[in-house]
């Protein structure tokens, strides 16, 4: 039995060697900038592509979010044409959405030297796993959808999203129900995992703050097919509204028994959890009047302009699998603009990135017209174009009602 | 003829009964004073929320009851759980649901599809599917996972059932993906429509799909009733019940009757599977887990291999779910909390459930 084990350790020695000899991930050579450069250059030779990575769930249960968000972003990669001569490349690895799986795929792309920028990753728990080894590996990173509102706060230099977190989500769901719907008496429910709690906790805090009655705060528990106890429950307090955090498997079940629960002429309001064409076609008629939140803007021209290419390219309409889509593709449009505005093309034919710069150069991103608004970072990283937009169910669509204030 | 040499006479000695005694009294005491709390001292609920809590544990707990039989009609003949029934009344619920999807878009006029014109044959042909396909599944599973493991220990089976139903689940994961479908049901029977009463100050829905459930669940028991103590088939079932060997000698074809009691707990399964499917609209890959897992601890409340105990039982699972976290004051999350600890209470009280008999030697 022991001599498996000794050729076990001797090989993973010999591998740490075989990763410490990989080809040297920066160089000082070439244009001035890379001697200068806090970290030196990435050197992408004539006939390589420019590489971006991304870490998503691609399999599982989740794998609906991956496929969506990687299709945006070779979009944008796409649309971004070719730089000197170079082109954009999307590397999208599957995380599976996990932390294990956000740690391995990031030792995977920062092996690579080619890989400049990381969008991504897709969920929170993957991208905590990942921060330190881009952090380590100067690496920018630009999330498209990771909303943990801890990920920002701990001072990465490398980490950037351009989506809104649930803790704004939660305050401006909050003073929509209040401000705009004059809704006086709220229930609160929620599924018991951390996104939908969390969001759930937030509202009933600033709802309270705002002079808000809540009426009841109800867990339930997800996967059922039947809630009609809870809501006989929530029933008798006699709330005007119900704001529900969660998904759309477990909101559909809740808006299709509120009626015979006895919650008839009770709005429900949720997150964007359950924006998307499933809630509409599996609640069909008890769903008229319901609202969903989105990061997904009212459509303008050129969030018109993309649907039509997506749509043609992929066969399924933007939003359909995910809400990020939007998001997703200018976070790949971002991290081409900064990435272009730092490369140089050196004497030698090669394209020269400064890594240093790029981490910068991100973080710096200000006033950048994308399809989820305008996009601005701040110094903590905080890139979210605008706060979110409420959508109503009008019985066969979500039309777009107002945006958070 | 004492046939029924009782093994382990349940009459505990020391001081496992004083601590009977006194959880007993501590529960009994508990309940009345949350009883006292929520009806006379802080009413939390009119009496129109109770009725709703009541209506839909009865619904669901006779659901509940047609799957227990199930499990207690397999445990009484072959002394084994058979873990993969959850997942047959979920290939049930499938079955009446494309019967569903198949009569909706059939069009008998241009505006009218069979679904809407004919919704009594609609329903009655969705629970004939429904069953059929549950019972062959029945039938084929006893066949290819337990009849091979006759006579071997009793883990065995254990772990063939186990194995069979993430097989099944799997299969129908493969089959249908993880997408969750929802039942289209004839116009007549909305979910969510039905009898509006005036309790107290509110009004309570009595739903067109809760009495279907209701009534249909009490037809079929009393037919399974009827066939098992009043036919030859029955006769058969329960001489195999008592004992195989001496029911063999007599003539009783016994790997016959167990397969036909296959088929019987699938039909049952298949009829669970569409009431559920009509009733709370949903149906998936994995619909059957919990409702089989309940409707087991139903059949060890009632008594496992007592079939008026799968009744109760169920029944009583329903209701508590219901009930259980108003009465307590807690969360509704803690529903399937409350459940299991009576189910742990039943078994330190009374270890053979509540209409259980103490077992034969041979059964043992």
């Amino acid at each position: 039995m022991k001599r498996p084990i000794t050729v076990f350790s001797v090989l993973a020695i010999a591998s740490m060697f075989l990763f410490a000899c990989s080809p040297a991930r920066s160089v000082r050579s070439g244009p001035a900038v890379c001697k200068s450069d806090s970290v030196g250059c990435a050197l992408i030779k004539s006939g390589q592509t420019i590489k971006i990575g991304m870490g998503a769930p691609m399999t599982g249960d989740n794998a609906a979010f991956g496929t969506d968000i990687s299709q945006a972003a070779i979009m944008a990669m796409a649309d971004a044409g070719a730089f000197q001569g170079f082109k954009f490349e999307l590397v999208a690895q599957d995380d599976g959405g996990s932390a294990e799986g956000g740690a391995s795929v990031a030792n995977k792309l920062v092996s690579d030297p080619t890989v400049v920028a990381i969008e991504g990753h897709i969920f929170s728990g993957a991208t905590v796993a990942a921060i330190p080894i881009y952090e380590k590996a100067s690496l920018p990173m630009l999330s498209p959808s990771a909303t943990n509102a801890t990920l920002t706060t701990t001072g990465s230099k490398v980490f950037n999203r351009n989506v809104f977190t649930d803790a704004i989500q939660g305050k401006f769901a909050a003073s929509y129900l209040y401000n705009t719907l004059k809704i006086k008496n709220l229930a609160i429910m929620h599924d018991g995992a951390a996104y939908g709690q969390g969001l759930a906790q937030t509202v009933n805090d600033i709802f309270k703050q705002l002079g808000g009655n809540v009426v009841a705060f109800q867990a339930i528990t997800p996967g059922e097919s039947d809630y009609s106890a809870v809501l006989a429950d929530i029933a008798s307090k006699k709330p005007d509204a119900i704001f529900f955090g969660g998904y759309t498997a477990e909101a559909a079940v809740l808006v299709n028994q509120m009626g015979q629960s006895g919650l008839t002429g009770v709005t429900f309001f949720s997150d964007d959890g359950i924006y998307g064409v499933d809630f509409l076609t599996r609640t069909k008629q008890n769903g008229t009047g319901a609202y969903s939140t989105s990061p997904v803007p009212a459509p303008s021209d050129a969030s018109k302009k993309f649907d039509a290419a997506y749509l043609a390219k992929y066969g399924k309409a933007p939003g359909s699998l995910s809400p990020y889509t939007y998001t997703a593709y200018d976070a790949g449009a971002v991290l081409v603009k900064a990435i272009e505005s730092v490369a140089v093309l050196g004497d030698d034919g090669n394209l020269y990135i400064p890594r240093g710069a790029l981490i910068a150069a991100v973080r710096a991103t200000k006033d950048y017209q994308g399809l989820s608004g305008t996009i601005t970072c701040d110094s903590t990283g905080e890139c979210s174009a605008s706060g979110p937009t409420f959508y109503k169910d009008d019985g066969t669509q979500w039309v777009a009602v107002g945006t958070g204030s | 003829m004492q046939q029924k040499t009782a093994l382990h006479v349940h009459k505990p000695v020391g001081t496992y009964r004083y601590v009977q005694i006194i959880l007993g009294v501590f529960f009994s005491a508990y309940l009345l004073w949350r009883l006292y709390v929520v009806l006379i001292a802080h009413p939390a609920y009119g009496p129109d929320t109770w009725l709703r809590f009541t209506i839909d544990g009865v619904v669901l707990g006779s659901v509940y009851a047609l799957i227990a039989i199930g499990y207690t009609l397999v445990y009484g003949i072959l002394f084994m759980i058979n873990f993969a029934h959850g997942d047959v009344m979920m290939l049930g619920a499938f079955g009446g649901y494309f019967v569903f999807e198949a009569l909706g878009a059939y069009k008998v006029s241009s505006s009218l599809s069979f679904l809407n014109a004919y919704p009594v044959i609609s329903v009655i042909l969705a629970f004939l599917a429904g069953m059929a396909v549950s019972s062959t599944a029945g039938y084929f599973l006893e066949k290819i996972a337990y009849r091979p493991l006759r006579g071997a220990p009793r883990l065995v089976p254990l772990i063939s059932a186990v194995g069979a139903s993430i097989f099944l689940e799997n299969a129908a994961q493969l089959l249908f993906s993880t997408q969750r479908w929802d039942y289209t049901n004839p116009a007549v029977l909305n979910r969510g429509a039905g009898w509006n009463i005036h309790v107290g100050q509110g009004t309570v829905v009595v739903t067109y799909t809760g009495v279907l459930t209701i009534v249909v669940s009490v037809l079929i028991m009393i037919g399974l009733y009827l066939l098992v103590k009043r036919t030859r088939l029955g006769r058969a079932m329960r001489a195999v019940a008592e004992n195989k060997s001496t029911a063999a000698l007599m003539g009783v074809d016994v790997d016959g009757i167990i397969s036909r009691t296959f088929i019987i707990s699938g039909v049952l399964a298949g009829a669970a599977g569409v009431m559920w499917g009509i009733h709370l609209g949903l149906v998936y890959y994995y619909v059957g887990f919990i409702p089989g897992i309940k409707a087991f601890t139903a059949a060890v409340l009632g008594g496992i291999g007592s079939i008026p105990g799968a009744m109760l039982g169920g029944l009583f699972l329903g209701v508590v779910e219901s009930l259980g976290p108003a009465v307590l004051g807690i969360s509704f999350q803690l529903k399937d909390v409350i459940a299991f600890s009576i189910l742990v209470l039943v078994l330190v009280f009374r270890p053979t459930g509540i209409l259980g008999e103490v077992l034969s030697e041979e059964k043992v």
